[in-house]
């Protein structure tokens, strides 16, 4: 009966039934035939939105709406074209960087293919990229920068598998880097294969540059700054974070009006209650895993069948890539993350470093075929059919997966700055 | 337009007049304790559950804007292969699943804070509990309202603002 109503959520999710509403009806079903009341899931999903960590999510999430709506994005882009614009393939390294430092900030929900895949295509084409490697190019990083703080997914984990917020900030940074400069190689080595154009290294471009987003650049310190001397909780960060973009870029640059606020807030608050709802249904739901012991009877269903701890890497990997690729990363995390922690636990696995192996899972995920989220988005802003850009993506996918091995098999990269 | 489309217009008018007046509350309430916390070694006693409840909220009020704009996260893929007829037939069975499940979180919500009500704890300033857990049921309700006429315009071939098209947007 059970596996029933799970066949008939996971078909209910193929036909388009939001996803918080597939797992609430699950819960309601599942609470229902053990006779609990269902105020009770309720109960749970209360409990988690008045979470005091939770602030956190709104206000970064608005922070970054904030950025993305404002003269920012092409701030960025100049300052690192006058940096590394003298650089072969200087170009696909700012899309690179630009689309990471992007993702980070809005939370990785698509946004930054959207916002910044039509100002980054038409300058890589008139820079003389191939069109197949812009558009492979573009469309993985849509997810590039997840591992960067203050991104949703990274926030979304800890409260998930309870772990602590600044210390998944600390631990995603090598890792992320990672991800950048192997790609950064990559696309270098290529344009130097096929000789293309680049600009020269001027000095006032860097300077005007500098001047231009002076405001902006100590945003990371804003961000991380207090967090990292321990001086400001990860939700007191976020308040500072909110109240100096806001200065920034309503009094400072006047990018964005005061009659244009609501609106944006708005726009993020939607992301937000659709992320906050999900995350409060599967309280509900996962609670009544662990009542039933589920990640018990799987813990003990790996034992038999997998002794290494290697292996279940391995196993992991397999798993989540193919999870990131269908299910899309809030709802994987959601339901995945109770599952399989208090597993992975079990093989020794650092909880924060699980946590790092859990998302860059996702991100790189969410642009494999067939399903990848970032394959259909890009189509969508492209205009590209979604086959072209299977193809495109494929030598990307394969440099992130390569760093992938590294980020699951050195847990050191993950976890030195913590130490 | 529709009586239910004004009605729905007015309604999402509102309710982003309320997150954005509860989000800028959030933002000042929680610059101010980190000021008074840092400047003068004190805060305000009520603002931190206050601020609590915004987020309660403000989140509960974004899903109910997010079931308005077709900006919940699904992972639809049997549409894909659908158009026009079949499509909106897809659409309106879906949008039914998601109306008949949200009335009965909308029922588990009202019995959640009828409990509530009945065991009479308050929170800040001697407020009773189950005033700011209110949103939860209401939010539900009105997503059972949307996603209802959602189903029924999809049959009857009207434009509602969550369109297929969305897909993606999030996630």
């Amino acid at each position: 009966m059970i596996l029933l109503a799970v066949l008939a959520a996971v078909f209910f999710m193929l036909i388009g039934v939001p996803v918080f509403v597939v797992i609430c009806g699950l819960a309601v079903y599942l609470f229902f035939i053990s006779g609990i009341d269902l105020s009770a899931i309720i109960i749970e999903m209360h409990r988690m939105a008045t979470t005091p960590v939770l602030v956190a999510i709104p206000l970064f999430t608005f922070a970054g709406y904030l950025l993305s709506e404002s003269g920012a994005p092409k701030r960025l882009i100049r300052l690192s074209n006058a940096v590394l614009g003298w650089l072969p393939g200087g170009l696909a390294v700012i899309a690179l960087i630009s689309c990471a430092v992007f993702t980070a900030l809005t939370g990785a929900t698509g946004l930054t293919i959207i916002a910044l895949g039509g100002i980054l295509l038409p300058a890589m084409t008139r820079g003389k990229y191939p069109e197949i490697f812009s558009l492979g190019l573009l469309t993985t990083s849509g997810t590039l920068g997840l591992l960067f703080p203050p991104s949703l997914p990274l926030i979304i984990y800890a409260i998930v598998a309870k772990v602590r917020i600044d210390h998944l900030f600390i631990a995603g940074i090598i890792p992320g880097i990672l991800l950048v400069v192997l790609l950064s190689v990559f696309s270098i080595s290529r344009a130097v294969q096929k000789n293309m154009p680049k600009t020269r290294f001027q000095i006032s471009e860097v300077a005007g540059a500098v001047r231009e987003g002076l405001w902006e650049l100590p945003l990371p310190l804003v961000v991380l700054g207090g967090i990292y001397s321990g001086k400001f909780a990860v939700s007191e960060a976020a308040a500072i974070t909110a109240v100096y973009v806001l200065i920034v870029e309503v009094i400072v640059y006047r990018d964005i009006g005061w009659k244009d606020l609501p609106e944006i807030m708005k726009k993020s608050m939607v992301l937000v209650g659709a992320v906050l709802i999900i995350l409060g249904a599967a309280m509900g739901l996962t609670n009544y895993l662990i009542d039933a012991e589920i990640p018990i009877q799987m813990l003990e269903f790996f034992k038999r069948h997998i002794e290494s701890r290697i292996l279940f890497l391995i196993v992991l990997n397999l798993f989540l890539l193919a999870v990131g690729c269908t299910m899309g990363i809030f709802s994987a995390l959601v339901v995945v993350v109770p599952l399989l922690s208090p597993i992975a636990q079990a093989y020794g696995i650092d909880p924060i470093h699980l946590g790092i192996i859990f998302l860059a899972n996702l991100e790189i995920g969410a642009s494999i075929p067939p399903l990848g989220i970032n394959l259909f988005i890009a189509s969508i802003r492209f205009e590209r059919p979604v086959l072209r850009l299977y193809l495109a993506s494929l030598p990307f996918i394969a440099i992130l997966l390569a760093a992938l091995v590294l980020i699951t098999y050195i847990p050191w990269l993950s976890l030195v700055l913590l130490k | 337009m529709s009586k239910w489309q004004k009605w729905d217009e007015n309604l999402g008018r509102i309710e982003k007049f309320l997150v954005a007046a509860m989000l800028s509350a959030m933002i000042l309430l929680a610059f101010l304790q980190i000021l008074l916390r840092n400047a003068f070694s004190t805060g305000v006693s009520w603002a931190d559950p206050l601020v609590r409840y915004l987020v309660l909220w403000v989140g509960f009020i974004g899903a109910s804007l997010a079931g308005k704009e077709g900006k919940h996260i699904t992972i639809e893929v049997f549409s894909r292969w659908f158009d026009g007829r079949g499509r909106r037939y897809l659409k309106a069975i879906s949008r039914l699943i998601s109306a008949l499940i949200c009335g009965l979180m909308t029922f588990a919500g009202w019995t959640f804070v009828q409990n509530e009500a009945q065991m009479g704890n308050t929170t800040f300033l001697e407020i009773p509990v189950w005033i700011p857990q209110v949103i939860i049921p209401v939010s539900f309700a009105l997503m059972t309202l949307r996603f209802g006429f959602s189903a029924f315009a999809a049959l009857a071939m009207m434009d509602y603002p969550d369109n297929y098209s969305e897909h993606g947007k999030h996630s």
